[in-house]
């Protein structure tokens, strides 16, 4: 009981280090380089090379000059750079894209920009044999 | 939109924003904010700063502008001279720098 005087004063603090979302906001840019263990979302500026080891988002209005290396990759935004991403790059409407895709698994929907290559490399299920116990299609 | 910069988080370079930022990770180069920046424990920030409104609870290590305030908290680190018209330092804090308060 006692320890909730404790982190009743810091509530706000402790609730924050818990796991605060990393946004970079709209107003924000950066010149130089971005890297990250977890998750990101952009809806700034960015003229550099952005590596991020989990989600990466760009938002409607952010505006990336640069190549990408994330997990996964969803542009809503404006880039112009590669995308190196080890699981899906997800091209939405509203993006304008210049650049080389490279992912697991690459979507590009209706309505987006796109300048480039589109390279998605996965792995096939071994043969075509019954009973190999993996689903062939991944993350549908 | 405000901005956070999560721990996990490293910016090399020139960092500018017009809306408040708040940096648990780290900034390395430069930091220019048109409003408040908070530098939460854990963050570490290696630039100059320019800030309406800084409050350090991390560790800042360069000259630091503010055109309102500064606020060292305790277990707050700052090195680096300070322009503020305003500025605290709270017991616990540490500071290595030279105040200058005629704004």
């Amino acid at each position: 009981m006692s320890r909730d005087f404790a982190t009743s004063k810091s509530a706000r603090s402790t609730s924050s280090s818990a796991k605060e979302p990393n946004i970079l906001g709209s107003g924000l840019r950066v010149r130089g380089r971005l890297t990250g263990a977890g998750d990101l979302r952009i809806e700034g500026e960015i003229e550099g090379d952005v590596k991020v080891g989990g989600a990466l988002e760009l938002g409607e209005g952010a505006s990336v000059t640069g190549n990408i290396s994330a997990r996964s990759v969803v542009v809503d935004g404006s880039l112009t750079g590669d995308v190196n991403a080890e699981g899906a790059v997800v091209i939405r409407a509203s993006a304008r894209v210049s650049g080389n895709m490279n992912g697991s698994e690459i979507a590009l929907e209706e309505g987006a920009s796109f300048t480039g290559r589109i390279e998605a490399a996965f792995e096939l299920p071994d043969g075509l044999m019954i009973g190999s116990g993996t689903a062939g299609r991944r993350g549908r | 939109m405000a901005t956070v910069i999560g721990q996990d988080i490293i910016i090399e370079g020139e960092v500018s924003s017009d809306e408040a930022v708040v940096v648990a990770g780290t900034v390395r180069g430069k930091l220019n904010v048109d409003g408040p920046v908070t530098v939460e424990a854990g963050g570490i920030v290696e630039a100059d700063v320019g800030a309406t409104v800084l409050s350090v609870g991390g560790s800042v290590t360069g000259n630091v502008t503010a055109t309102e305030r500064v606020d060292l908290l305790a277990g707050g680190r700052l090195v680096g001279d300070v322009k503020a018209a305003r500025l605290t330092i709270a017991d616990g804090a540490v500071f290595k720098g030279n105040v200058d308060m005629d704004v």
